[in-house]
C-alpha cells in the first residue's frame, strides 16, 4: 500500500465519488421520506395502477408496509446496483488501464515501488471507496429511519442486506479490476467492463417479468441479491457474502499477479 | 554498468528488436540513434524493466532489469519520449507527487533545476506547451540525482537556448560520473556530449562507434549560390562532387580547404552556407559504402 498514490487517486476521482454518493443519498432520502406506515398501503394501491411488468422489472414487487422490506424492494433492485456499477467501471479504468494506455504508468513504475504494491494500492482504493459510498448511505438510512420512524427499521436485516449488496458489488469490482489489468486499451476495458454488469441488471429485470422469463435468473449474478431471502434468513446472507468475498478476493489477487507479470508497452 | 545481452523482443506483428548486444560503462554517455520505429523505445522499455523480453536480458549493476525493476529505480532517472503525466495536476504538484513516490527528502536539486530551466511549474500540466512539459519531465528525471539516466529524445520541444542549457547539464552529470543513455536525431547534440553512439535499424544494431571517429567521417556539404551559370560546369570539372537543386549548388568538400577555395575563387559565388548532416546520414553513408 502506498499512501501517496492513494491520495493522488482521491484527487483524480473525487468528482465521481461525490456524484455517485450524492445520487444514492438523494434516492435513499427520498425513499425514506416517502415512507409512512399509514400511507404505505395506499402506495401499494398506487403501484397497482402501474403496469405489472414495470413494477416487477424494477423490483417494486411486494413493497411492504414494513420499512425494511419497503427499502429493500425500492432501492436494492436497481438504484443500489446501477450507481455503484457506474462508479466501479469508471474507477477501475482510471486506476490501472488508463495509466497504461496514456503512458503515465511509466511514471509510477520508474519510482522504487513494486508493481504488486502499485496494483494493491489501486485495488484497495477501488474497494475502500466503494465501501465508503455504501457506508455513508447505510448510516444515513439508519439515522433517518430511526429519527423519522422510530422502531420501524429492522436494523439487523437492513445491515445484512447491505453486506450482501457490498459482497456482490465487490465481485463485480474484482472483475472490472481484472479487465483493467488485462487490457492495454482503455476502450476495450470499458466496453466489456460496462456491458457485462449492465447485462446482468437487464437479465435480473427481465427474469422478474414472468414465469416464461424466470429461467434468465440463472444467467445473472444479481440473482444472489434476493431481497426477501436476505431479509428472512441470516444464514443466506452469510453464505452469499462469503462466496462473493472469497471469489472477489481471489480475482483481485489474480489481477495483481497478472499485472506484476505482464509485459508493458509504455 | 548497463549490459544488454542477446536481447530480443518480438511483437506479434513480427517487428521488434533482435539479438542486441552492447554495454554502457560507468561514466559514459551513450548516444542511441535510429529512425522512428527502429526499436529504440523497445530497447529502453527493457532497460527500465517494463517489458518481458522474448530472449536475453538487460542487467544494471549486474542485476536483472526486469526482476529487480523496483529496486533499480532508486538509481535510475527516466525521461520518456512520449510524455504522459497525471493531467489534472499542476507542474509542481506532479513533481511533488513523483518526489514523494520516490521518498525524496532533499529538494535542492529539484529547485535548482526549476530555476535553471526557468520552469514555471505553477500551471496545470494539461495546459502547458510542449516545451514546458519537456522541462517538467527533465526535472522529474534528474531531481533525485540518479546514477543512471535513460533519456529518450530529451531535447525535443526545447528552444535552442534551453537545448544548450540541457547539454551543459548532461556534461556536468557526465563529469560527476553518471551513466547516460540518450536517443537523439541531431548530430551536433550527440557530437557535443556522447562518447559512443550506436545505431539501430529495423530492430538490428547496425553499428557502434566512438563519436570522435564519426566526426572524421562527416563529409561537409556547402550550399552555394552563384551568378554565373557556367560555374556548375567549372566546379564539376575540377573534381568536386556537385549537384544542382533549385538554382543552388550542393558541393561536397572532398578536397582540402586551400584547394577547395582555390576552385571557388574562380567562380562567382554570391552566398555560401553549410548543410547540416544528421548522424544517421553519416552512419548510413558509411555503412552503405562498406556494404
Amino acid at each position: 500500500m502506498n499512501k501517496v498514490l492513494f491520495k493522488a487517486n482521491l484527487k483524480n476521482n473525487w468528482l465521481i465519488l461525490l456524484f455517485i454518493t450524492g445520487m444514492m443519498l438523494m434516492y435513499t432520502t427520498i425513499a425514506i421520506g416517502m415512507f409512512s406506515p399509514e400511507s404505505a398501503e395506499s402506495l401499494e394501491g398506487m403501484l397497482k395502477m402501474l403496469p405489472e411488468a414495470m413494477i416487477k422489472g424494477f423490483g417494486f414487487e411486494g413493497i411492504g408496509t414494513e420499512l425494511t422490506a419497503y427499502l429493500g424492494s425500492y432501492l436494492y433492485g436497481f438504484i443500489y446496483l446501477t450507481f455503484p456499477i457506474i462508479y466501479i467501471v469508471v474507477v477501475s479504468q482510471n486506476v490501472i488501464v488508463k495509466h497504461v494506455d496514456s503512458g503515465s504508468m511509466a511514471y509510477l513504475l520508474t519510482t522504487p515501488n513494486t508493481r504488486k504494491s502499485i496494483a494493491l494500492t489501486q485495488s484497495s482504493f477501488l474497494v475502500s471507496t466503494l465501501f465508503l459510498i455504501l457506508l455513508i448511505n447505510v448510516m444515513t438510512g439508519i439515522l433517518m429511519s430511526i429519527t423519522m420512524f422510530p422502531g420501524h427499521l429492522q436494523i439487523g436485516p437492513y445491515i445484512a442486506l447491505n453486506i450482501a449488496t457490498f459482497g456482490t458489488l465487490y465481485l463485480i469490482a474484482s472483475f472490472d479490476f481484472f479487465l483493467s489489468c488485462f487490457f492495454n486499451d482503455s476502450k476495450k476495458m470499458l466496453s466489456i467492463g460496462a456491458s457485462i454488469p449492465i447485462l446482468f441488471i437487464a437479465l435480473k429485470m427481465l427474469s422478474a417479468l414472468g414465469e416464461e422469463l424466470a429461467f434468465l435468473k440463472y444467467f445473472t449474478l444479481f440473482s444472489l441479491l434476493d431481497v426477501n431471502r436476505i431479509l428472512g434468513s441470516g444464514s443466506f446472507t452469510v453464505t452469499i457474502s462469503a462466496i462473493t468475498l472469497l471469489f472477489g478476493t481471489g480475482i483481485f489477487y489474480g489481477s495483481i499477479v497478472l499485472f506484476d507479470k505482464k509485459s508493458l508497452n509504455i | 554498468m548497463i549490459e544488454i545481452k542477446n536481447l530480443s523482443q518480438i511483437y506479434p506483428s513480427g517487428k521488434g528488436i533482435f539479438n542486441l548486444n552492447f554495454t554502457v560503462e560507468k561514466g559514459e554517455v551513450f548516444g542511441y540513434l535510429g529512425p522512428n520505429g527502429a526499436g529504440k523505445t523497445t530497447t529502453i522499455r527493457n532497460i527500465l524493466g517494463f517489458s518481458n523480453a522474448t530472449e536475453g536480458q538487460v542487467t544494471i549493476q549486474n542485476q536483472d532489469a526486469r526482476e529487480h525493476a523496483a529496486a533499480l529505480q532508486k538509481i535510475i532517472g527516466y525521461l520518456p519520449g512520449e510524455i504522459a503525466f497525471f493531467d489534472n495536476m499542476t507542474g509542481i504538484e506532479f513533481l511533488t507527487f513523483v518526489g514523494q513516490m520516490r521518498n525524496l527528502k532533499d529538494l535542492q536539486k529539484r529547485d535548482a533545476l526549476i530555476e535553471r530551466f526557468q520552469l514555471d511549474a505553477s500551471g496545470k500540466i494539461k495546459k502547458m506547451s510542449k516545451g514546458m512539459k519537456q522541462k517538467v519531465a527533465i526535472v522529474a528525471a534528474f531531481m533525485h540525482d540518479p546514477e543512471v539516466l535513460i533519456l529518450d529524445e530529451p531535447t525535443s520541444g526545447l528552444d535552442p537556448l534551453m537545448q544548450n542549457i540541457f547539454l551543459d547539464l548532461i556534461l556536468e552529470e557526465k563529469k560527476a560520473g553518471k551513466t547516460i543513455i540518450m536517443s537523439s536525431h541531431i548530430f551536433d547534440e550527440v557530437q557535443k556530449v556522447c562518447d559512443r553512439a550506436g545505431i539501430i535499424k529495423e530492430g538490428q544494431l547496425v553499428a557502434i562507434e566512438a563519436v570522435n571517429e564519426l566526426k572524421a567521417m562527416k563529409t561537409e556539404t556547402f550550399i552555394l549560390t552563384t551568378s554565373d551559370p557556367e560555374d556548375f560546369k567549372r566546379i564539376s570539372e575540377s573534381g568536386l562532387k556537385v549537384q544542382k537543386k533549385y538554382n543552388k549548388l550542393y558541393v561536397e568538400k572532398t578536397l582540402d580547404y586551400p584547394k577547395f577555395f582555390e576552385i571557388l575563387s574562380k567562380c562567382h559565388v554570391t552566398s555560401i552556407e553549410t548543410k547540416q548532416q544528421s548522424l544517421e546520414e553519416i552512419f548510413m553513408k558509411y555503412y552503405g559504402e562498406v556494404k
